[in-house]
């Protein structure tokens, strides 16, 4: 990589930046500001994702090969995994953003002291640990768990409920770890909403609903989809919450990679099952930008 | 990083100590008097109880330094084998893990020329492996919750555990973290006696497992998560560990353990290769294969001694819950590791392609 190009490149980030006459000498080579991003992510990112892409191609004795793609086409148990995979962010992604755009309107527009209280709900959690969380919901939805045994108790079911180890487990278990991820940039955008945008509409005889739907949603679309990529993205490779609340039948494509590269060292197949559940989420992603636009993807700044 | 370390002990040898290496010269020092050696184990109080009676008494008698770390990972092991940097010189693990790592050749054969004589006796030849020497005995055995089969009344062998009329209940098998099919007990289940285990019928054992399915409510990732959810009664009946039920039930747990049917397996001692000080290692293995120090060991933590000498430094109800006590003994299998080890015509081990076959056999629907 030619390091004087990334030098050269992002003059604007300064010139705009910053005002004139306000120039240091170190300022004026913003090439440096980044240079650390670069070197950090080249060495920790970069360099052994090329080095994965290398062991998925190479062959034992060195050529270029297609025996790991190849393989990987062939066989159905890994496409299933792919497919629980994908079904799984998707509905924990739909989900999130069913119950956190509401908890980011609620936030948005209560009084501060309620927003802080609810921004306490919402943060506490998410600064505990996936597995302390995960355990929790064991406790709260096991057979012999807290619900079940209220149920039992109280006549309304007869033999406690299946609400662990299988799909629903995982479901429950999932959104509320990555609810925040959700309703955080929602907030965000809901936050610098012009107020006086749905109050014009309002004063001009729209309802509140449609107020809403065609003042407010739309221009807090950008947050909403940031939300729903960070969701999708970190449920495409959750590992622990299906481990532990699914069963059978919700064995993730992380699953097998973790069992593929520790147990059977087999890295190379590892290497290109990762670079494959890689390329699909990019494609998802890169998909998404084709009719959304990489700009509102990826930020989660409400533009009006 | 390892330049790094080369270029320190260059500075170091060429005398150019300044104030600031000091503190670098002060372990150099003690490892050229003496030697360190880094044995890799589970952590938790495993590794308490091995530093108790095995690290201490040993840098006592020897002034060898024991160093511990882990887990010891095949994994782990690898990487420090390919970035050249190998840190460890035992390892504490199983024989699965032992055999890809040989395999792979990460580990040692053990010289048993260099071995006290008089304790390998003790130790049954079938865990005398080339590449590793069992000392620690655990076991795949049928562990049920005393409040839903209080023990009379309880799953007495594999048959039982497959019986889903006759005993009621969630059943919780092992899947993932590195545990290899329990195919031995299926076919034991299926009417195979203990002694005609091997060579296993695999077609026949995987049939066994399809019954088995419908049955088990959690496919457990490790043997800690079993036997939680065993002790709450999240699940009924397990096939886990049988000394970590014999923990739990000594902790109050309502669990306990049937031996009926159980898959005897050694945590062994294993040498990584390109370890540095082999002579320090091999000291080390003569002091903790002795029966007193493992006696002693199991009266902390009730896994099951290798060494039969142990027996002579235990009392009646010490032994009577370990899972090599001589009652015990008989009514379980050994592991057969040359079976699993066993390399077939695509080049895998015989535990490598059931592990693939149990990941597909899992996510694929019945």
């Amino acid at each position: 990589m030619d390091g004087a190009e990334i030098v050269r490149q992002p003059r604007w980030i300064w010139r705009s930046a910053l005002p004139d006459g306000d120039r240091k000498p170190w300022r004026a080579r913003p090439g440096l500001m980044i240079l650390g991003a670069v070197l950090f992510l080249g060495a920790l990112y970069l360099l052994p994702m090329l080095i994965l892409t290398g062991w998925a191609f190479r062959g034992p004795n060195g050529g270029f090969t297609f025996a790991q793609a190849r393989r990987l086409l062939s066989e159905g148990a890994y496409h299933t995994a792919f497919i629980t995979t994908f079904r799984t962010a998707i509905i924990t992604m739909l989900v999130c953003a069913l119950i956190g755009y509401p908890l980011a309107y609620l936030m948005a527009t209560t009084s501060p002291r309620a927003r802080t209280l609810l921004m306490a709900g919402i943060m506490i959690p998410f600064w505990t640990s996936v597995l302390a969380r995960s355990l929790a919901w064991i406790i709260l939805l096991g057979k012999r768990g807290i619900l079940n045994e209220w149920l039992v108790a109280s006549g309304l079911v007869s033999a406690p409920l299946p609400l662990l180890f299988n799909s629903l487990g995982v479901q429950i278990g999932m959104v509320h770890v990555l609810l925040p991820f959700m309703i955080l940039p929602i907030w965000a955008v809901l936050m610098r909403l012009d107020q006086s945008l749905p109050a014009a509409a309002r004063s001009l005889g729209a309802s509140p609903m449609r107020a809403f739907i065609h003042v407010v949603l739309p221009l807090s679309l950008p947050g909403l989809l940031a939300g729903c990529v960070l969701v999708f993205m970190l449920a495409v490779g959750f590992y622990i919450t299906p481990a532990l609340l699914g069963g059978d039948r919700d064995i993730t494509i992380a699953s097998l990679i973790e069992m593929v590269v520790r147990d059977l060292l087999d890295w190379p197949f590892g290497a290109m099952l990762s670079l494959s559940l890689m390329a699909l989420v990019g494609g998802v992603f890169a998909f998404g930008a084709l009719f959304i636009g990489a700009e509102r993807l990826t930020s989660a700044e409400g533009r009006t | 990083m390892s330049k790094q370390l080369i270029s320190r002990r260059k500075v170091l040898r060429g005398g150019a100590a300044s104030s600031l290496a000091a503190p670098f010269l002060h372990t150099n020092k003690a490892r050229a008097d003496k030697g360190e050696i880094v044995v890799a184990s589970w952590g938790g109080s495993r590794t308490s109880a091995m530093r108790e009676v095995m690290f201490k008494p040993f840098e006592a008698a020897t002034g060898i330094r024991v160093r511990d770390d882990g887990p010891p990972e095949a994994a782990k092991v690898k990487a420090q084998a390919d970035s050249g940097n190998i840190t460890w010189d035992v390892l504490d693990t199983d024989i699965p893990a032992i055999l890809t790592m040989a395999k792979n050749n990460l580990l040692l054969p053990i010289d048993y020329a260099k071995l006290d004589p008089g304790k390998l006796d003790k130790i049954p030849k079938v865990l005398h492996h080339e590449y590793g020497l069992g000392h620690l005995i655990y076991g795949f055995n049928i562990v049920y919750n005393t409040k839903t089969f209080p023990t009379g009344r309880h799953p007495q062998s594999w048959a039982d555990v497959w019986n889903g009329d006759k005993y009621k209940g969630g059943r919780s098998f092992p899947f993932r973290g590195g545990i290899s099919p329990q195919l031995e007990v299926a076919l034991i289940a299926d009417g195979v006696p203990i002694d005609k285990v091997y060579p296993l019928d695999i077609e026949r054992a995987w049939r066994a497992m399809d019954r088995l399915r419908p049955l088990v409510s959690k496919w457990y990732a490790n043997h800690a998560e079993a036997i939680q959810l065993l002790s709450k009664g999240e699940v009924d009946v397990c096939c886990t560990v049988g000394p970590r039920g014999i923990v739990a039930k000594r902790e109050g747990a309502p669990v306990d353990v049937e031996y009926a049917g159980g898959k005897l397996a050694p945590d062994n001692w294993a040498l990584v290769r390109g370890g540095k000080n082999l002579d320090a290692v091999y000291q080390f293995l003569n002091f903790v294969i002795d029966g007193k120090v493992q006696a002693e060991f199991a009266k902390r933590v009730p896994y099951g001694p290798s060494s039969s000498d142990a027996f002579n430094h235990l009392t009646e109800i010490e032994a009577k819950d370990l899972i090599t006590s001589p009652d015990n003994l008989t009514k379980q299998f050994w592991n057969d590791i040359a079976w699993w080890g066993a390399v077939g015509p695509d080049g895998k081990t015989n535990i490598e392609a059931q592990t693939e076959r149990y990941a597909k056999w899992m996510v694929q629907r019945s």
